[in-house]
């Protein structure tokens, strides 16, 4: 078990400067640049995925789990309704464009405010609520939202089937690959998707280290507290829960690209579930937690829904293939099993807590080692 | 019972608008248990008032009610002789009052100088501040570090809070209700489970900053050793009534205050 001692100790034993350069400054920045240059190569590797397109899926998805970490890891809050501001950010954009033939960008951003709104609003009205009852607020709000959307009022929202074919005329598929032109240029989406994740990555983690999101971390710890130390807990959670919404949105409107359109699922409880379920498995404690937590998930989901055949290379020449298509049919089990044991092993800490300690454990056997030489 | 009407050589006392801090007729209960029962107390400015009595008696309530945590059954609370009786507790510390908890009221997980600072910062932006640049920073940061170094703690600013000693707790606890910039203190056992030569030191350390700052302190306190020494004045309070209130030789010497509650304790006076 990890407790903030522990993790005070280990971290002690890390440099904190080079040189003039405060580590802590470059950490999140480095290792968001370092996520997207390895994220693909590694899901294309034969072992794991083994095709390039669900990259760009697990990105947007660690944008969305971080945007969801500021309520509950940084301000302790709990929403069951995080879907609704990823679902409103992807339908305003693809319905602005399909319906209204605005430019994709203004749409995009006008998705993001209106998200960005809608967050406040309904912040306004339930973060003095009870943790139980703002769950089951933000549950309720999702909820509508979905049935609203499956309604198709005015032709909007495309209802079940969801809006398809909303992509600018700048998005190019080509044979299974997606591609911006810009000029003359073909960019590859993905590195674009990446610049605009870590953009919104960086934005988040502005937020959780400026005396604003210390503040929040104060209210998760004991809000009470914070209260009688004079601190306006109640519009502070409004503020958490509309940042959160501004970059859900950011999500959403990325997402509603890579998928050229939306689906009425991106609204669904199952989509708020998820990104519980990511946050606290990659750890909530830690910027990079959720990331991980949305990784894990995605590929581990990936394995196990589209695995039906285990090759097993016993020698050189002979390969056992075992099948598993019997067994992969209950991949939510074993998805809900690996939650299990991680949030047993490391609560709080998750995936990221157990990589991290792992990590520190290989850099103290290797600095002992420069030590003794 | 009216402290303030009782004491002809305190005439202002009697208008809680002259006092520092000042409570009429406070009361509350919880179903058919008056725990504070209206009480009137008139502290003027600058002193140091103990409240004591046995366990049960309303001292923590009473704590409660002037900071608004809890809501009075009837009665009003003056600050600075305003009635603060329907503000929100949360504006407590922007208008000059300022509390530590009995139990340890930390925020656990943030070291020491971040419980501080944030406090400090409150302080200086006010109930809420959208500030994503860090432009308060390094000044909430200075005076966090100050306060630090005023209660002994300086060596101890990257420690979270919940790895310190049980005695660098209550002392943060005392450094966080410093940040709001107090004009009135509450503090609430800060020498509870101390040893004998922490709480001595404690008790040197709230007697320095109110005099430096020139603060109205009330303090709950169950060493008599620290409240004879320290205190301007007494407030006995009994099953939620001021039973007394005086100067320690006139508290001590009070027939009333010895039944019902010295009297186990004479021998320790």
């Amino acid at each position: 078990m990890i407790d903030g001692g522990m993790l005070r100790r280990i971290e002690s034993r890390l440099p904190e400067r080079i040189g003039g350069l405060d580590l802590q400054d470059v950490r999140v920045p480095v290792g968001l640049l370092l996520i997207v240059l390895l994220l693909r190569p590694i899901v294309s590797s034969s072992l794991l995925a083994g095709y390039e397109q669900i990259a760009s899926t697990i990105l947007i998805w660690m944008l969305f789990a971080a945007s969801f970490n500021l309520l509950l890891g940084y301000t302790g809050l709990l929403s069951f309704g995080h879907a609704l501001f990823l679902g409103l950010g992807a339908y305003v954009a693809a319905a602005g464009h399909t319906r209204f033939g605005l430019p994709w960008i203004v749409v995009a951003a006008i998705g993001v405010l209106v998200s960005t709104g809608v967050a406040y609003l309904i912040g306004r009205l339930i973060v003095q609520k009870g943790a139980i009852y703002f769950a089951m607020l933000t549950l309720g709000f999702a909820q509508a939202a979905q049935y609203v959307a499956n309604q198709n009022p005015f032709d909007l929202t495309g209802g079940s089937a969801g809006i398809s074919g909303a992509t600018p005329a700048w998005f190019v598929l080509d044979r299974g690959e997606k591609f911006v032109a810009v000029g003359g240029l073909q960019l590859d989406w993905y590195w674009v998707l990446g610049i605009a994740t870590v953009l919104g990555m960086l934005a988040i983690w502005q937020v959780v280290r400026s005396p604003f999101g210390r503040t929040l971390i104060a209210i998760r710890e004991n809000d009470a507290l914070a209260r009688s130390m004079g601190v306006n807990v109640d519009r502070y959670k409004v503020w958490s829960f509309t940042f959160a919404g501004l970059f859900a949105g950011l999500a959403g409107v990325l997402l509603q690209l890579n998928i050229q359109g939306t689906r009425l699922e991106l609204l669904s409880l199952a989509v708020s579930g998820d990104v519980i379920l990511m946050t606290i498995l990659g750890g909530s404690v830690y910027f990079f937690g959720p990331p991980a937590g949305a990784f894990v998930w995605l590929l581990a989901e990936e394995l196990l829904t589209d695995f039906e055949t285990l090759h097993l290379p016993l020698t050189e020449f002979s390969v056992v293939s075992v099948d598993l298509s019997g067994v992969l049919t209950y991949w939510q089990f074993f998805l809900g099993v690996l939650f299990v044991v991680v949030v047993l092993l490391s609560p709080m800490a998750g995936i990221w807590g157990l990589v991290r300690r792992a990590g520190n454990r290989i850099y103290g056997v290797i600095g002992g080692l420069i030590y003794r030489v | 019972m009216s402290d303030g009407e009782a004491r002809p050589d305190h005439p202002a006392e009697s208008r809680p608008e002259d006092a520092a801090l000042a409570t009429r007729g406070l009361t509350r209960s919880f179903g058919a248990l008056v725990a504070v029962d209206a009480v009137d107390m008139s502290v003027p400015e600058g002193e140091l008032r103990a409240i004591i009595g046995p366990n049960g008696a309303g001292k923590t309530t009473l704590f409660n009610l002037i900071m608004r945590t809890i809501h009075p059954s009837d009665g009003t609370v003056w600050l600075g002789g305003r009635d603060i009786t329907d503000t929100s507790e949360q504006r407590s510390p922007h208008l000059g009052l300022a509390r530590s908890f009995q139990s340890n009221q930390l925020f656990t997980n943030l070291t020491a100088l971040e419980n501080v600072r944030i406090v400090a910062q409150t302080a200086q932006a006010g109930p809420f501040s959208l500030d994503l640049l860090g432009r308060g920073k390094s000044v909430a940061e200075a005076e966090a570090t100050r306060l630090l170094e005023r209660t002994g703690l300086e060596g101890n600013a990257d420690v979270e809070a919940t790895n310190l000693s049980h005695g660098d707790q209550r002392r943060l606890g005392i450094a966080m209700a410093l940040a709001t910039d107090p004009d009135v203190l509450l503090l609430d056992e800060p020498t509870s489970g101390m040893g004998p030569t922490e709480t001595r030191a404690t008790a040197d350390l709230i007697d320095a900053v109110r005099s430096e700052l020139g603060l109205t302190v009330l303090l709950i306190e169950h060493d008599m050793d620290i409240v004879l020494s320290i205190a301007d004045r007494i407030s006995v309070l009994n099953q939620g009534t001021v039973l007394k209130t005086g100067t320690p030789d006139e508290v001590q010497a009070d027939d009333s205050v010895q039944e019902a509650y010295l009297g186990g304790m004479k021998e320790e006076l």
